[in-house]
């Protein structure tokens, strides 16, 4: 499941890269997506993810909450139960991230993740089940951000003027770590995107230095061609079939 | 010969049973396939007297298609309403406004 999460956003992330016109995400956006493994055209749909926005107020500022929840369908939950919460709280402006946090348990498997942002350090906290807590800090440079910000940011980007082959290079932190992502340009496709129906759609592939993602071109992401940018499906790779985000339903947007 | 396309067949059909119970939809067509595929080549191998396994194993696989087949085509996916994960969602929000109020204490 961190897999799919992370090609999830890494995708949508690798294409931030451009300049970023006046679009902004919404609050009370809601994008739901089926998690399928698939094998020479056979599959099982495995989890729900769930993405929402909301406008979260302190006593100073308002930030946008980004979040991410990931829950396997309850034919699975015998079996191997996920529930997993990923959520970003960022600048509504400029999607500048201020707070990550990611909790995640699965089949039993605990750890929950905690990244303050201030200037370009991170200081994060981790605790895995049945581990002390451990604290970190390190710099980052100014563009890099967390999976769910990117995602979002990728999504205000203006990939209009990109040619077939373009890529572009990215900074995301990750598991206490900044990776380097790669985000080239495959041209438009027209797919079906859920309740909107066959939408034209920005073809993206995605590649980082990292175990989660495997194969050239072969994890990618589908953004619809328009000023929303939904992303309304996205493939990864795994070395015995693929797996696959398709989006269901996509409300408020 | 015979002897192992009747291992075959028997360990496939156990195994598309197998998958057929669990929630594995379309991918339980795998296993199920070749048991069929050994299944029907057991048939042409046996002789009369020798029918009766083949035809035991081709019945179980009929059912298991059936039933993988109605399961994905009749039960829709849902996620369980799962009070502990909402009850946990409201608490890390309330957490978050805390910490960020803390954050903005340190600016």
């Amino acid at each position: 499941m961190k897999r799919i999460f992370f090609i999830f956003c890494l995708l949508s992330f690798l294409t931030s890269v451009t300049t970023i016109n006046s679009q902004t995400i919404k609050s009370g956006e809601k994008l739901i997506f089926t998690g399928t493994y698939n094998m020479s055209g056979l599959m099982t749909q495995l989890a729900q993810v769930t993405m929402s926005t909301e406008t979260v107020s302190t006593a100073k500022n308002s930030y946008l909450h980004l979040n991410c929840e990931l829950a396997t369908y309850s034919k699975w939950d015998s079996f191997f139960k996920i529930r997993d919460i990923y959520e970003s709280f960022v600048n509504p402006a400029n999607l500048k991230p201020s707070l990550y946090k990611r909790s995640i348990d699965e089949g039993g498997y605990t750890k929950k993740e905690k990244y303050v942002f201030k200037g370009n350090t991170v200081t994060s906290t981790s605790k895995k089940r049945k581990k002390p807590e451990t604290q970190k800090t390190f710099t980052i440079g100014s563009s890099t951000q967390d999976v769910i910000s990117l995602f979002y940011k990728v999504r205000t980007m203006d990939f209009s003027k990109f040619k077939v082959g373009q890529t572009v290079s990215l900074m995301i932190v990750f598991d206490e770590k900044q990776i380097p992502v790669t985000l080239k340009y495959m041209g438009k496709e027209t797919i079906s995107a859920g309740n909107l129906g066959r939408k034209e759609c920005y073809k993206m592939s995605i590649g980082a230095k990292t175990d989660a993602l495997k194969g050239k071109d072969k994890n990618l992401i589908w953004l619809t061609a328009d000023a929303k940018k939904i992303p309304a499906l996205l493939k990864f790779s795994i070395p015995v079939g693929t797996g696959q985000l398709t989006l269901t339903s996509a409300t408020g947007i | 010969m015979r002897k192992l396309i009747v291992v075959l067949a028997i360990i496939f059909t156990i195994l598309g049973v197998i998958f057929s119970i669990l929630p594995m939809d379309t991918l339980a067509f795998l296993p199920i396939g070749l048991a069929l595929v050994f299944t029907l080549l057991l048939l042409k191998k046996s002789e009369e007297e020798q029918k009766k396994l083949p035809k035991a194993l081709l019945f179980i696989c009929t059912i298991c298609s059936v039933f993988v087949l109605g399961k994905t085509l009749f039960i829709n996916d849902e996620v369980e309403v799962d009070q502990k994960f909402e009850l946990q969602k409201i608490e890390t929000k309330e957490e978050a406004k805390k910490e960020l109020e803390e954050i903005e204490g340190l600016e």
